[in-house]
């Protein structure tokens, strides 16, 4: 910052809130805000107990029913982790893991965490609850629809938690399932616990398509007064350019999904080349399994975008808030995200550089790869900017957004490594990339999600979570995931194979087993840590500091509900007018740090905004 | 539901309708001559997408009113078009290549 | 149908960097209900284009021939194999069912509930048509020794594809026919004029729905154009 921006001689002036279409006159009326397009909306009001608590249609319910199936199964997925990580760094204490078991395990866990813990917990449980909060509107566009889009989600997770109880038990073939193994007899589960996890992934998609639709109608479409696409924080640009993701790539998923359990359940060859299956020849044959790979990965490239882009999105408004700074660069961040969203369709076989695809393909996918990562490193870089010479508030909030920082560079860099084709082929399914992608989509999002609860439980409860809990918790959370995933790329480095139930006895895999057995404690001693996070947040609700509205003192809508928490309808009678960005802190000549959307310019008139 | 202010909206004549739907037909019965004189080859391929456009183009444009509608709803519709045309691309490649792969390891050997 | 508050604003690109850039919505004018149509058609567009992109790229990799559409699919007429044919009936039929769509649209913003009540009904009867041709050509098929698994003519995936594909197109119209059943019944008691509230939504009814409707309807109709000029006519 200039000298000049110190001693209050900017030249940037009060700007009167007039949206751009606007052509009446008036210029002395600053505080003109557009008239509304659109009649209020026509809310449905449940009565019964079913209808205000199970059949809801309030997306703050369904956000709250989303986040707690979510983190249920993530918890199944947690334990599934521990199983995992005992078999590989203490075998003898677990004889009854076998190779069976633990293929299931790995398969499950990922699974679970992608696609049912992070992707619904973000999309379904943040996007449900903060979309229409601050965004202004009351509901989502159309609650019925969103309602049934919960249950779908939730039948999805009872199939799949079904396939562990099936004769065979679940699908052994990796989160990836590839054919032709995953529905061959070689394979754990190829019964009936791959045909439960096709019908559990067929009921997500369709679940999330009728959520994603409401979600991006309702940022289009539904937005209060003043609200223009660059006024929204951070955290809705995240959630609705992943909503988007979510929309044009699970089509992908599904199809494949359909494919295999035709060629399971009826013998058809869509991914089946001719082949044997204990010696004997099989009936299928001409089929491609290349064919699945483009597809799955289709799908599964921006599928990891669905769950960082909110993330990118929720540490942008949780760093602004928390260091009392506008986020740095905010236009160049908005792009940032739809250029990842844009380019993430484009990037898909780098997940395929030894699958044996077409040679040539390595070329095209490498560079689209190392395209887009400059928007991510800029994204980086302005969330580093924004801390600098912030007015930081060390709050466990701010720590878990440090520690996002600090992990997401780490396996961005990870990352960059294994986009280059020839980097990939020794590092390909070792666990270098367990460790890129754990530390990118695992711990890093994890820290978002852990410090986005932090900050938005006093509007969900109207109470603060303890801070020093919060900060043991942030610390072993932290320190712990570091313990455990960096290490482990030393472990890919030797060439230590992923997917594999036992370390046998080469020389190089044996001078790997104590530092497989350092990380399976650093990762039970960081589970086992997570119980003082599920301790605060039970103490809290009930004894926990009444947090009044807007503890914070943020700026963006959600805070300015006229109820804490907000109750249906959000708003009241009237709704909220929108005059400024969200991002309104420490602004020269304003009274206070920090100025809310809804101040008219009016009551700041001494204030120097920006523009916005 | 209906929460769009009550609009004068004015409709279109029922010519309209007609003449597409007429050209429609006209342009399915293209179609369906260029399987009756069979052509093969580069012709067969570029008269059939090209049919298939036009008659796409005439659908989305005049029956589900793209042609009326504003431009930003058109270009959210069409862009992602973009990600498809690559994965078309590249799809076909691979098809070929598959082809290729096993054309050589069946028949000359590897 | 066009709305006169819109025609203030500018058009073209400057239009839509205006629509993008304000408050409150992007897509002027444009119902809720329609917009999340629009968005929704947009990712079935994806489902049946990587469907397509299958097809393609599994019928480029086979190194067993694939059977001849006009000659697998040709209907005997008098005697004499008329290739195609029964396609190209259905082609007209669907293409006729999306024009009576249309205009059950414009009658329905004219507030003609007879006129729209009928014509939406004559699109459920061309759909009904179309699904009743479709089932014949199965059963004609399967008669024939094809499966998804295997068939006389050529390349098993071939059956897979085919059966796949069209079953998809067909759930996709046999849906639409029960809405435009349950549409048509709502024009005839005037639920749309009237607001009533819906069964399971509590919305209330408009005649914006039809055009919701219509849109799915063009949908479908479009899929079927790709579905024939890639399947049968390649």
């Amino acid at each position: 910052m200039s000298d000049d921006f110190y001693k209050n001689k900017t030249s940037i002036e009060a700007q009167p809130s007039r949206t751009i279409s606007d052509s009446s006159g008036s210029v002395s009326d600053i505080d003109y805000v557009k008239p509304a397009e659109v009649s209020d909306q026509d809310l449905y009001h449940g009565h019964s107990f079913i209808t205000k608590w199970i059949f809801c249609q309030d997306a703050k319910v369904i956000g709250i029913q989303y986040t707690l199936t979510a983190v249920f199964t993530g918890i199944i997925g947690l334990i599934l982790s521990w199983l995992m990580r005992l078999q590989l760094g203490f075998p003898e204490l677990v004889p009854f893991i076998t190779a069976e078991h633990y293929y299931q395990f790995v398969t499950m866990h990922g699974m679970i965490m992608v696609v049912y813990f992070l992707t619904a917990l973000f999309l379904g449980g943040f996007g449900n609850y903060l979309i229409p909060l601050m965004t202004g509107a009351r509901d989502m566009v159309f609650p019925y629809v969103n309602m049934v889009s919960y249950w779908m989600f939730f039948v999805a997770v009872l199939v799949l938690m079904a396939s562990f109880f099936v004769p065979g038990g679940p699908t052994g073939s990796g989160w990836t399932l590839y054919p032709p193994q995953a529905i061959l007899e070689g394979t754990p589960g190829s019964g009936a616990g791959i045909i439960l996890m096709l019908v559990s992934l067929a009921l997500f998609v369709v679940g999330f398509t009728m959520g994603g639709l409401n979600y991006v109608i309702t940022i289009l479409q539904a937005r209060t007064r003043g609200m223009t696409l660059m006024r929204m924080p951070l955290t809705v640009w995240g959630i609705f350019t992943a909503t988007v993701l979510a929309l044009l790539a699970f089509p992908a998923l599904f199809v494949s999904v359909i494919m295999m359990s035709l060629d399971r359940i009826l013998g058809t060859s869509f991914f089946m080349p001719t082949i044997l299956q204990a010696g004997e020849i099989l009936e299928y044959g001409g089929g491609s399994p290349v064919l699945f790979q483009h597809l799955f990965w289709f799908f599964g490239h921006p599928e990891v975008y669905i769950v960082a882009l909110p993330a990118f999105g929720i540490v942008s408004d949780l760093i602004s808030v928390h260091s009392r700074k506008n986020i740095f660069g905010y236009r160049m961040m908005v792009w940032a995200i739809v250029a990842i969203g844009a380019l993430s369709f484009f990037v898909w076989a780098h997940h395929m550089y030894v699958s044996g695809m077409n040679p040539w393909f390595g070329f095209f996918f490498a560079t689209t790869t190392l395209i887009i990562a400059v928007p991510t490193a800029l994204k980086v870089y302005n969330w580093v900017l924004t801390l600098w010479r912030g007015n930081i508030r060390m709050t466990t909030v701010m720590l878990f957004c440090l520690g996002f920082i600090v992990t997401f560079v780490n396996g961005g860099i990870t990352g960059i490594f294994l986009g280059n084709v020839i980097v990939d082929i020794p590092l390909s399914d070792t666990y270098f990339v367990v460790a890129h992608f754990h530390m990118v989509m695992g711990i890093a999002p994890l820290m978002v999600i852990f410090g986005a609860i932090y900050h938005w439980f006093p509007l969900v409860t109207g109470r603060l979570l303890d801070e020093k809990l919060g900060k043991w918790h942030f610390w072993f959370s932290f320190l712990g995931a570091y313990s455990i995933y960096f290490p482990m790329h030393y472990l890919g480095f030797i060439g230590v194979p992923r997917r594999y139930f036992e370390m046998y006895d080469s020389p190089y895999i044996t001078s790997a087993v104590g530092l497989n057995q350092s990380i399976t404690i650093a990762a039970l001693i960081v589970g086992l840590s997570q119980f003082i996070f599920i301790f605060n947040i039970v103490k809290s609700l009930r004894m926990g500091k009444p947090a009044g509205k807007n503890p914070w003192k943020a700026n963006s809508l959600e805070w300015q509900t006229p109820n804490v928490p907000p109750a249906h309808g959000n708003w009241g009678d009237k709704l909220p007018v929108v005059y400024r960005w969200p991002y309104d802190f420490n602004v020269p000549g304003a009274k206070e740090d920090y100025i809310p959307q809804t101040t008219p310019p009016s009551e700041v008139l001494e204030a120097k905004v920006e523009k916005t | 539901m209906s929460e769009t202010q009550k609009a004068q909206t004015t409709t279109h004549k029922i010519g309209i309708y007609l003449w597409i739907w007429g050209l429609l037909f006209v342009l399915s019965f293209c179609s369906y001559m260029v399987d009756w004189f069979q052509f093969q080859g580069l012709v067969r391929w570029t008269l059939i997408v090209t049919f298939m456009l036009l008659k796409a183009g005439l659908i989305m444009a005049f029956f589900m009113h793209l042609f009326w509608e504003r431009y930003a709803l058109v270009n959210v519709l069409l862009w992602p078009m973009t990600a498809i045309a690559c994965f078309i691309t590249l799809m076909a490649a691979e098809g070929k290549y598959t082809v290729f792969t096993r054309l050589f390891y069946f028949f000359v050997g590897g | 149908m066009s709305d006169h508050t819109l025609d203030k604003l500018p058009g073209g690109f400057k239009g839509m960097a205006t629509d993008m850039g304000s408050d409150q919505t992007v897509f002027k004018g444009v119902n809720w209900g329609k917009a999340m149509m629009w968005i929704f058609l947009l990712s079935d567009t994806f489902i049946f284009s990587c469907f397509l992109i299958s097809y393609m790229k599994v019928r480029a990799s086979v190194v067993d021939e694939w059977p001849y559409p006009s000659e697998v699919f040709a209907l005997n007429f008098m005697g004499v194999p008329v290739p195609l044919l029964l396609i190209a009936i259905m082609t007209f039929v669907l293409i006729t069912s999306s024009g009576t769509m249309a205009l059950a649209v414009k009658y329905g913003y004219e507030r003609n509930r007879k006129m729209c009540g009928w014509l939406i009904l004559a699109t459920a009867l061309g759909g009904l048509t179309f699904v009743g041709m479709q089932a014949f050509e199965w059963s004609k098929l399967i008669h024939e020794g094809v499966r998804p698994w295997t068939n006389p003519f050529g390349a098993p995936q071939f059956g897979s594809f085919f059966f796949m594909i069209t079953g998809f197109h067909g759930t996709h119209v046999s849906i639409g026919v029960i809405f435009l059943f349950i549409f048509a019944r709502k024009t005839f008691r005037g639920d749309f004029d009237a607001g009533k509230r819906g069964f399971f939504t509590s919305m209330k009814s408009d005649y914006v729905a039809i055009e919701i409707m219509g849109l799915y309807w063009h949908f479908v109709d479009l899929v079927w154009v790709f579905i024939f000029a890639f399947f049968y006519l390649w």
